[in-house]
């Protein structure tokens, strides 16, 4: 506790040393960032591999939520209940220099782990929608079915000008939902490296490698 | 500070719940893949021995995310504890060790080489790491002994390890 500011944890006397990350929480969160990479910049929307990665990054967001509700003490939802007010006080202090320590989330990262959780919801929600709610191997099934000259799956894909109306809405959800997602992801960056500032230690680190030995 | 032998064992433990990780993750990737498939096949053909059977595995993948979740915080917890208990438990033989010393009248000196000599270190090593000669350091170790009161160096580290089996000579230094 080399620190030149006093925090909570000083004053309370000794800090109770919090392990960061686990393996859930760092697979999960670096499985998840991939996917919205490769889905935002690298994939074709709407490609094989574009709903593939989607249903992936689906795979992760339920396991951290089911770890969030049976994992550890500090990936627990518990640990970290949203909390606005909160969040804003923590910005507040951060940007005056002035940041408290906290074991596992900060208010301000917790209220962006579920911003993001909530629009990767959106976005996958959205994504199953516009496929018609088959999964990847159901739609590789079709298009084999398509290339074999079986143009009679097509037929149930019809639809009338209302189903056509409320898929544009949900496609036009899938795309605003996708670069809100960029846009928390880039807040979500320059928090890190601010708060890691502040504090003067990587906060990087321990959510690649996990605790130091 | 770190003893090799614990160190070595958290180390296979944190392996072992990184693995754990991977194949959690490897098993909910399967599990929301097929639930899809499932869901699909429910709007095709519900009733179908084809759906029945295939819900039924993935029932069975997704209780074995869920199990595996918790049987994965319950190693990184037993982790943990054994991290905490450890630092706790060596902090604790170092002071019982520095109570020992002063009680003993040991010099700053003969204290540094003491603890050295009960890490195992032989006396070419304290000499070496306190940059003195070997003759300095085996008269210090021979002063240790005679105020400890133990003939060599076999019972001084057997002084420390016998309170650690419970039945210790009273460490209280009166």
């Amino acid at each position: 506790m080399a620190a030149p500011f006093r925090t909570q944890a000083d004053e309370a006397g000794a800090v109770q040393p919090v392990r960061l990350w686990d393996p859930v929480v760092r697979l999960t969160h670096w499985g998840i960032a991939l996917v919205v990479l490769a889905n935002a910049v690298l994939t074709e929307g709407g490609s094989r591999i574009h709903v593939w990665a989607g249903w992936a990054g689906l795979a992760l967001l339920l396991l951290r939520l089911v770890w969030g509700l049976v994992g550890t003490a500090e990936a627990r939802f518990s640990a970290f209940p949203p909390d606005p007010a909160a969040a804003l006080r923590h910005l507040m202090l951060l940007a005056r220099g002035r940041v408290e320590e906290h074991p596992g989330h900060n208010p301000a990262g917790a209220a962006m782990a579920y911003a993001l959780w909530a629009m990767l919801a959106v976005l996958t929600a959205s994504g199953i929608w516009m496929t018609g709610g088959k999964s990847p191997m159901q739609l590789d099934a079709q298009r084999a079915a398509v290339a074999a000259g079986d143009w009679s799956v097509m037929v149930a894909e019809d639809r009338d000008d209302d189903d056509k109306a409320l898929g544009d809405a949900v496609e036009e959800v899938h795309e605003v939902a996708g670069n809100l997602i960029l846009f928390l992801v880039l807040l979500h960056l320059g928090g890190v490296v601010a708060e890691s500032r502040a504090l003067r230690r990587n906060l990087v680190l321990p959510m690649l490698f996990g605790p130091r030995e | 500070m770190t003893e090799p032998v614990p160190k070595a064992k958290t180390g296979v433990t944190r392996r072992l719940s990184n693995a754990l990780a991977a194949f959690l993750v490897v098993q909910s990737l399967a599990a929301v893949f097929f639930v899809g498939d499932v869901i699909g096949d429910l709007m095709a053909d519900p009733g179908s021995i084809h759906f029945i059977t295939e819900a039924l595995v993935t029932l069975v993948l997704v209780m074995g995310v869920v199990f595996g979740a918790v049987a994965l915080r319950r190693t990184v917890e037993q982790m943990r504890a054994q991290q905490t208990a450890l630092a706790a438990a060596s902090g604790a033989l170092a002071q019982v060790i520095d109570r020992q010393f002063a009680a003993w009248g040991l010099t700053p000196a003969e204290r540094d080489v003491g603890f050295l000599a009960l890490k195992g270190l032989d006396v070419a090593e304290i000499a070496a790491l306190r940059e003195a000669a070997q003759g300095t350091v085996r008269a210090q170790l021979t002063r240790i002994y005679a105020k400890a009161g133990v003939s060599g160096r076999a019972q001084f580290a057997a002084f420390f390890v016998e309170d650690l089996l419970g039945q210790g000579l009273p460490v209280d230094p009166a």
